[in-house]
């Protein structure tokens, strides 16, 4: 009983981890229609960025944060102008595939300039808060806290602002938002910031809680690729609640399987989900 | 007699294909004008390039005496041209009254000052927007669904939707894309119905169809596009009677 407790509770800190990465990924599915799978080097350049600002700088973790949200924001916004961009009306696939070399070049290029090594952040070294018998790291509980701000800012700043509001007209139907003067355009920059920027923070929140190295991002490309079909490609909410299903089973997973096993648990979610809900669990079309 | 819109040598290419050859007609001002061709003639790129969602290579619109070639789209819907689209799929998450306050010409709540303020003059003209919405919503029979999300809506609703939110912008002339297509023979004489009515209390109609029993019933002149290009134009019983348009529809004879 404790042991399920415990990999809920582990289930739910994951979870909440894939959940911010995801939501970018699902962001820039809305309104660009395609996956971008270089999201797992903007998380690892996140994690990199906000390593530096912290060692280098001293910078505390929410500082680092914001600065590694804006590096991986720019990062992307200039991998998309300059290279997937061109490939847009080539159709999804391609942009897909020129996405996974993109992640390849960016990753090679964290690479040379830090080398293979795991790096650390410079953090205080705390006890874990017990409760009876569960046990949870108050920098786990930290990064929870973290990850649910920014998701509830995300969500606000989609449902409240003009912005937010614009972008969801043109995923909802981007020839009707023209005729009243939204500039997909526009719309398709800030989205791509806004998405690598958030799968820059999940790098970084990801990274808080072991180490980082230049595969980082690459490690829970799978988890939050899972986490965006699961809840619907293209739904912002869907993200959230597909990261924690899967954050979950994944540790669930872990209680009856060999760790090897568990990136097993996202494929075998994906080939269940796209067998029987190909929309997803809030998805409202299927992708 | 007056011209509502003319179209002098547009030309538009996708990747090297040209998908509009140098089109040129003029739909007259009060007309009921229907633009018919087969599939690939160019008909729904055509009013894409018009409507400014796409930009043309080459040749001009004018509406009116106003040159609006290279436009863009918002421009152009406040300059009176207003489209429908063939797909009329909407924003899924608005009511059928949201859809039609969006397109309400000069909304206060798009800028943000008004916006917040909720000035006398801005609550007015949301007022009389809102008027407006429902007065078109009961002309188009749409009155009792106002609050239903557009994807609740039948299929020959969703277009009425799509003519509503048209009307709501206050158009000089109506750009429709297959506004009948797909939609139970009933509700279609309902729509044409409701566009003849628009068309006699003075609004100019450019027409998209399929149904050549609709296109003779409603429309005059009616424009033949095919492979990209004006094929001839005239009367329904002209064009109809023409070798080359049976041609286009058949295939050429070997």
């Amino acid at each position: 009983m404790i042991l399920i407790l415990q990999a809920l509770i582990n289930g739910l800190m994951t979870g909440a981890l894939i959940a911010v990465p995801a939501i970018g990924f699902s962001a820039i599915f809305a309104v660009l229609r395609y996956p971008n799978f270089a999201i797992a080097a903007y998380a690892t350049i996140g994690a990199f960025a906000a390593w530096w600002a912290n060692t280098t700088l001293g910078l505390a973790v929410v500082p680092a944060l914001a600065i590694a949200f804006a590096v991986t924001g720019v990062v992307g916004v200039v991998a998309e102008e300059t290279s997937l961009k061109r490939l847009r009306d080539k159709g999804a696939l391609i942009v897909a595939i020129a996405s996974i070399a993109l992640n390849l070049v960016l990753e090679n290029v964290i690479r040379f300039a830090f080398g293979n090594d795991m790096k650390g952040y410079d953090l205080p070294i705390a006890r874990d808060l017990r409760f009876g018998e569960l046990r949870i790291g108050p920098q786990q509980l930290q990064s929870l806290a973290l990850a649910v701000i920014i998701m509830a800012a995300m969500f606000l700043f989609l449902r409240y602002t003009r912005f937010g509001k614009a972008m969801r007209a043109v995923a909802d139907n981007p020839d009707l938002a023209r005729l009243k003067g939204i500039d997909p355009a526009r719309i398709a920059i800030v989205t791509v910031f806004l998405g690598a920027g958030l799968s820059g923070v999940g790098g970084v929140l990801i990274g808080l809680d072991t180490s980082i190295d230049p595969l980082t991002g690459y490690r829970v490309l799978l988890s939050v690729f899972a986490a965006a079909v699961l809840g619907g490609l293209g739904s912002i909410p869907g993200a959230v609640v597909g990261a924690l299903a899967l954050g979950i089973a994944e540790e669930m997973a872990l209680i009856v399987t060999p760790a090897t096993y568990r990136t097993a648990v996202g494929f075998v979610a994906i080939l269940l989900m796209l067998t029987f809900r190909p929309c997803g669990i809030l998805g409202e079309r299927a992708a | 007699m007056t011209a509502a819109l003319i179209i002098a040598e547009l030309k538009l290419d996708f990747y090297g294909v040209h998908v509009l050859r140098g089109v040129d007609f003029t739909v007259p001002a009060g007309s009921f004008t229907g633009l018919i061709g087969p599939n690939g003639a160019g008909k729904s790129t055509l009013f894409n390039a018009v409507s400014g969602l796409y930009r043309p290579k080459g040749g001009s619109v004018r509406l009116g005496a106003v040159e609006t070639t290279g436009l863009p789209p918002e421009k152009l819907v406040a300059a009176g041209l207003v489209r429908s689209f063939q797909l009329a799929r909407g924003f899924p998450k608005l009511s059928v009254f949201q859809h039609l306050m969006l397109y309400g010409a000069s909304q206060p709540g798009e800028s943000l000052l008004p916006a917040l303020w909720r000035s006398h003059t801005a609550r007015r003209r949301e007022a009389e927007l809102a008027e407006r919405a429902h007065g078109i919503a009961r002309r188009l029979r749409l009155d009792h669904v106002l609050d239903n999300p557009v994807t609740a809506l039948s299929g020959g609703q969703k277009k009425l939707v799509e003519i509503g939110r048209a009307l709501m912008a206050d158009p000089k002339i109506l750009l429709l894309d297959e506004p009948m297509a797909g939609v139970n023979p009933t509700l279609a004489d309902e729509i044409a119905g409701h566009l003849t009515a628009l068309n006699r209390d003075g609004l100019t109609i450019c027409l998209i169809e399929h149904d050549m029993a609709l296109i003779k019933r409603l429309c005059a002149p009616v424009i033949v596009m095919a492979e990209g290009k004006v094929l001839t134009q005239g009367s329904f019983d002209e064009v109809a009677a023409d070798a080359r348009v049976q041609e286009a529809y058949l295939g050429r004879r070997h």
